[in-house]
Formats: structure tokens, C-alpha cells, sequence
């Protein structure tokens, strides 16, 4: 056997478990979704067929429409949050803690929670904002309040806060990664020309952290997007995410041809975002050249 | 990097995929369980071990429970395919779902011991006995009769100066956040007798119908503080201070909040409440059949019934035990045998459009 074929074997043994997984848990699982969003319903089971129906009903009836909107705000609100939260706590860790060790426990610290199961934050969460939860006792105890707030829980808002607390680790890491990266002397540069902190932030740091800002959007956006736990945990009656949606078609509606199309547009809204914030880096990049 | 340590290691990885993958498709595959093995899927209490444990002492079979929030989980579980269950315990408007979807096995009448105590109404329900067109072999019924009860209403007796009587307060901004409905397809029942009359057809409305209780739903939706999905979560919302009012399986979680100190009140509005009938079926195909059957046999027996009973605060499909172990007080507050207060509720039976219920229901759920 020569080196090349050896080469070429060896290829070939690193790479079929790989390509035959990816087939087989990714590629396949999303044919059989895009082939069954065009068959039809027939209670209780569907129909093999090749319509639009299912796409048209999402489309026709507002209430697939208010869902999808629904949840392109909720997701949007949540990455702002985790950004708003995130990116002053991030560039104090990289820019003004000095001690590597420090630094380090309060980053851990940060993302720890990414270890602790979902279902316990969450509940953690309806435990604070209850009716007869830590917040309303703790405002009561200080006088600002008589009677507790019932606002607190079991709407969008509890929604938003919790979801913005879980996901803050995804938008913290992507962040640190690219404000670490930034070289010293490109900011001690900016000073020595003269150009203030705020200048030297606008026109050098945040630039330069875009690639960061840009994952951690995605994540945070693609992770909410997706949510069904929290809706249930600390939603409300107006709190029906698309995901929800989706699992009651796969579920109790036993509808599964809309229920996939109902997948394949999410996937589409995913996959775009995840294309433009490939864009806007690489444009980004481009600039700075 | 010399070639052979490249080839050595790219080769160990490729090993490792390969084991990796082989294992993941071993997991995949349904696992054979072995007999004495029971998984039943139900609701939250009908397993409960005081009620099983002399049935997994006897018989050996361990039991596995998984339990399901609304009766249109019972299709949808067993649709997904897989034998992953052997015995579900849904309500008579599912019962006949899962015998026309060919879910569910025949279940030999000579088998059970104790089927001539069941409440004759009960035995012959077409949903135990079947019907044209899907009717079980002779000397067979689809379903295995367990208990039955009402969708009362409770509210916090401390927090209603008079008490309600009717749905109403569900449009009376004065309780806007305070009150909780039950997250399934039923509250459509309620809400359809409250529009067009307590006589009405609940399980065949047109269009048109289904339209207008939506909407009216929809209007209710300022006055809910959470559609609650399982019973656990009732009793939190309840002992949490967050609700006052809601729906419930009737004689089940008011229990268990009075025994928190929490003062509960159950009543049956004017308008009428739905009544429910669960029965136990034996998923066709299982490769646990004999501990199905057994199990089945066991639920209907006196003694799983009065500790159903005493557990759950349902009443027993099995007329011989309720007057053997009920005292007269607790066999007249359980209603057994009493045909008045059961012609007063309206009995679930298989909407015509199920579907069309169910997605009302959603909409409702989506709505702004």
C-alpha cells in the first residue's frame, strides 16, 4: 500500500462514522419534516400528499401568525437584556480587573449556572416573583408596597426575565472571547492620539468586539426562539410561544403535518439570522482592513 | 506529525466514531422489556403504590408510571408508535379514539372477575362495549371500567363574600389575575352550556358554535392567572395565593389543599358540570401481556377500588365495593348509586369533531 492510498484510507475511516451520523441524525430527520409539512391531516394519523395547505393555514389563520410574532419579540427582548446585562459586566472583566485569578472566579462564577439543570432555574425563578414570593415579601418588608403585585409572575415579563438569566452565560462567553482578543496597544494607541475613553470605546473596542456581540445575539435569539419550558413554568395565558405551538401539534392535535411546516418556517427564521450575522461580521471585518 | 502517528490516531478515531455510533443505535432501538414489567400511563394518583402495591406483591410485575395531563395525550403517546407502554387509563371520550386507531387490545370478558359489579350503565357505554362499525369481538370490550367523577368548581370559601354559582365571574374584570382553568379542550363544554343553555349538545357544535365560544374564552383571558396542566400545579397555584377560582377533578386536589388549611369549597355551577368515566385499556401488541391483564383484573377488584376511592376522593365503578367498604356518609358524599346528581352532569362522550374542539381550544391559547 502506498502513502496516498494509505492517506486516502485513513480519510475515509476518520470520516464515514462522522458523514453516516450526519446523514442519519440530521440530514434524514429533516427530509422526512419537509416531506411530511406537505401531506395532510386526516385525523387521527396524516396522509402522504404534496400540498400547501399547512404552509397557508400558518399564514391564514392569525393565530399561528400572533404565536410567531409573539415570539420574535419575546426573543428579541431577551437578547437585548442578556447584551444590556452582559456587556458592561464582560468588558469589566477583560479591561479592569487586574488579577488573572479574579478574574477568572467571576467569569466561572458567571457560567456555573449552565450546570445546574434548566427546570431548577426556572422554577428557582416562580419561587422569587411569586404572589407570596421573595420580591413581593422583600418590598413589602421595606415599605414600598401594602399588598403584594401579581404582576411579577405568570406573564411575559416573568418570561423575559427568566429566559434572560438563563441564557446570560451564551452571550457572556462569546463576549469575553472577543474583547480578550483585543490587542492592548490598539487602545493605548487610540489615547495617545488624543481620542477620550468614550471615543476610544466607540471607535476601537465596540468595533472590534462585533464578531462577540454577533454570536452572542445569535445564540441568545436562537435559544429563546426555540423556549416551550419557561411559557409553561412562568408564562401566562398570554405567554403560547411557537415552540409550544409545535410540540401541542406534535401532541394532543396529533396534526403533525402542520406541525412540521410550523418547524421547516422556524428553521428558515433561525437559519437567516444565523446567515446575517455571518454577513455582518464578515462586512465588519472587511471594514477593518 | 509523522504519518504513522497521524494514521494511528486517525484510525483510534474512527474506531471510536464507530463505537460511538454503534452504541447510539443500540440505545435507539426499543428495548425488549422483560416480563414482570408493567409501564402504565395515567394520571397523577391512579398508581399511587397504596392502591398497587398488593397487585406488584402478588404478581411480581414492577410497575413504571408516566403521567399525562389531558385525555388527547393518550392518542398522541400511543400514535408516536413504539411499545412503550402497556396499560392507559384514559376517559370514555378517548376510550373508543384509541380503539378505531387500533391502539388498543380486546379484552376478554370472562376474564374478569369482578365485571358484573360494574355499574350496568358503565358495562355498557359505547365506548366500553363498542359500536357499529368498531365493535370488539363477541365476548370482548375495548375498555376496563375504574372510576368516575365530576369537573367541579372550587373557589377559596375566604375570599367570596357570596358564594359563586355559575361561571360568570369569568368576564367580571373584578377578579382579573385570580382565576385558573384547566389547560384542555373541555373548558369549551363549560363555556358552550353558559352561551346556548345547560341542555345543550356539547359534543356536536357547528362551526359557528365553536367560533363564538372562542371568543367568549378569549374575553375570559384578563381574568387568568395560569391555564393550570397537571393537578400538582393547581395545588401550588392555590397554596401559592395566586388563584381563587378555578375548575377541578372533582373531590382530588380540594383534598389536598384542605388538608394545607387552605378552606376549598367545591360546588357544581348552574350551568351544569361535565362528569367523567376512566376505564383501563391494554395497548395492543405489548410484549407485557400477562401483567396487563392481571393488572386490569386487579383495578376493578374491591380492594384496588376503596383505596382508589380513599386516595382520590373519586367514585368506584365497581357498585358491590362501594357498599362494601364506604361508610353511608362517605357512599352518599361520593354520589355512588345516585342517579340524580349523575343525570345532572353531562358525561363526556367522543366530540364528533374532536379535532376541530381541540383546535378551538389552541386558538384560544394563541390568542393576543
Amino acid at each position: 500500500m502506498n502513502l496516498a492510498q494509505q492517506k486516502r484510507l485513513s480519510f475515509a475511516a476518520l470520516m464515514t462514522g462522522p458523514i453516516l451520523w450526519w446523514i442519519l441524525v440530521l440530514l434524514v430527520p429533516y427530509v422526512i419534516m419537509l416531506m411530511i409539512s406537505f401531506y395532510s391531516k386526516q385525523f387521527p394519523f396524516h396522509v402522504p400528499d404534496f400540498q400547501f395547505g399547512n404552509y397557508l393555514k400558518i399564514f391564514d389563520d392569525p393565530q399561528y401568525f400572533q404565536v410567531l410574532l409573539r415570539s420574535l419579540k419575546i426573543s428579541v427582548l431577551v437578547s437585548l437584556v442578556t447584551f444590556a446585562l452582559a456587556y458592561p459586566l464582560t468588558y469589566y472583566l477583560v479591561f479592569k480587573v487586574r488579577s488573572h485569578r479574579v478574574r477568572m472566579i467571576i467569569y466561572v462564577a458567571t457560567i456555573i449556572p449552565l450546570w445546574v439543570s434548566y427546570l431548577l432555574r426556572a422554577y428557582t425563578w416562580k419561587t422569587i416573583l411569586g404572589t407570596e414570593g421573595i420580591l413581593n415579601s422583600f418590598l413589602m418588608w421595606i415599605g414600598i408596597i401594602d399588598e403584594p403585585i401579581s404582576l411579577f409572575l405568570y406573564n411575559q415579563f416573568a418570561m423575559v426575565v427568566t429566559m434572560a438569566y438563563i441564557f446570560t452565560p451564551y452571550m457572556v462567553m462569546p463576549l469575553f472571547a472577543s474583547l480578550e482578543k483585543i490587542p492592548r496597544n490598539l487602545i493605548e494607541a487610540s489615547k495617545d492620539l488624543g481620542v477620550g475613553r468614550m471615543g476610544t470605546f466607540l471607535r476601537v473596542t465596540l468595533p472590534l468586539s462585533v464578531p462577540g456581540i454577533l454570536a452572542g445575539f445569535t445564540f441568545t435569539f436562537c435559544l429563546s426562539f426555540g423556549d416551550f419550558i419557561s411559557p409553561q413554568l412562568v408564562g401566562g395565558p398570554y405567554s403560547n410561544m411557537i415552540s409550544n405551538v409545535v410540540a401541542t401539534q406534535f401532541g394532543i392535535a396529533m396534526n403533525w403535518p402542520l406541525g412540521s411546516a410550523l418547524s421547516m418556517i422556524m428553521l428558515f427564521i433561525v437559519v437567516a439570522i444565523i446567515t446575517m450575522s455571518d454577513r455582518f461580521e464578515r462586512a465588519g471585518r472587511l471594514d477593518l482592513n | 506529525m509523522t504519518m504513522k502517528s497521524l494514521s494511528v490516531k486517525t484510525i483510534s478515531l474512527a474506531v471510536a466514531a464507530a463505537v460511538a455510533l454503534g452504541g447510539a443505535m443500540t440505545a435507539v432501538a426499543p428495548s425488549q422489556a422483560s416480563a414482570g414489567e408493567l409501564a402504565i400511563l395515567t394520571w397523577e394518583g391512579y398508581a399511587d403504590s397504596s392502591i398497587t402495591q398488593k397487585f406488584e406483591d402478588e404478581t411480581g410485575c414492577a410497575i413504571s408510571r408516566t403521567y399525562v395531563g389531558s385525555n388527547d395525550e393518550f392518542p398522541a403517546k400511543l400514535a408516536a408508535g413504539g411499545s412503550i407502554y402497556d396499560a392507559v387509563s384514559p376517559s370514555l371520550d378517548t376510550t373508543g379514539i384509541l380503539a378505531k386507531m387500533g391502539v388498543v387490545e380486546p379484552i376478554a370478558i370472562d376474564m374478569l372477575p369482578d365485571w358484573e359489579d360494574i355499574y350496568e350503565g358503565f358495562r355498557a357505554h359505547p365506548s366500553v362495549a363498542g359500536a357499529e362499525g368498531w365493535l370488539p369481538p363477541e365476548g370482548t370490550v375495548w375498555a376496563v371500567p375504574y372510576s368516575w367523577g365530576s369537573i367541579a368548581w372550587m373557589y377559596r370559601s375566604d375570599k367570596f363574600d357570596t358564594p359563586p354559582d355559575s361561571i360568570e365571574i369569568f368576564w367580571d374584570p373584578a377578579y382579573a389575575g385570580k382565576l385558573s382553568i384547566w389547560d384542555d379542550k373541555t373548558n369549551i363544554y363549560a363555556v358552550a352550556r353558559y352561551i346556548f343553555g345547560r341542555d345543550v349538545n356539547v359534543y356536536d357544535l357547528s362551526d359557528d358554535q365553536l367560533a363564538q365560544v372562542r371568543d367568549k374564552l378569549i374575553e375570559a383571558k384578563p381574568q387568568m392567572r395560569k391555564y393550570w396542566a397537571t393537578a400538582g400545579e393547581l395545588v401550588n397555584l392555590y397554596a401559592n395565593g395566586e388563584v381563587i377560582f378555578s375548575n377541578t377533578w372533582g373531590g382530588y386536589q380540594s383534598a389536598l389543599l384542605i388538608e394545607q388549611g387552605i378552606p376549598m369549597v367545591e360546588f357544581i355551577p348552574k350551568e351544569k358540570a361535565d362528569g367523567w368515566q376512566d376505564a383501563w385499556q391494554i395497548v395492543k401488541g405489548t410484549p407485557n401481556m400477562d401483567c396487563a391483564k392481571k393488572f386490569v383484573v386487579y383495578m376493578q377488584s374491591p380492594h384496588a377500588q376503596c383505596q382508589m376511592s380513599a386516595v382520590m376522593g373519586y367514585s368506584m365503578a365497581n357498585a358491590t365495593a362501594a357498599k362494601e367498604c364506604l361508610t353511608p356518609e362517605m357512599y352518599e358524599s361520593l354520589h355512588q348509586g345516585d342517579w340524580t346528581y349523575i343525570d345532572g352532569l353531562d358525561f363526556w362522550q367522543e366530540p364528533i369533531r374532536v379535532d376541530a374542539v381541540i383546535e378551538t381550544w389552541n386558538a384560544v391559547k394563541a390568542a393576543q
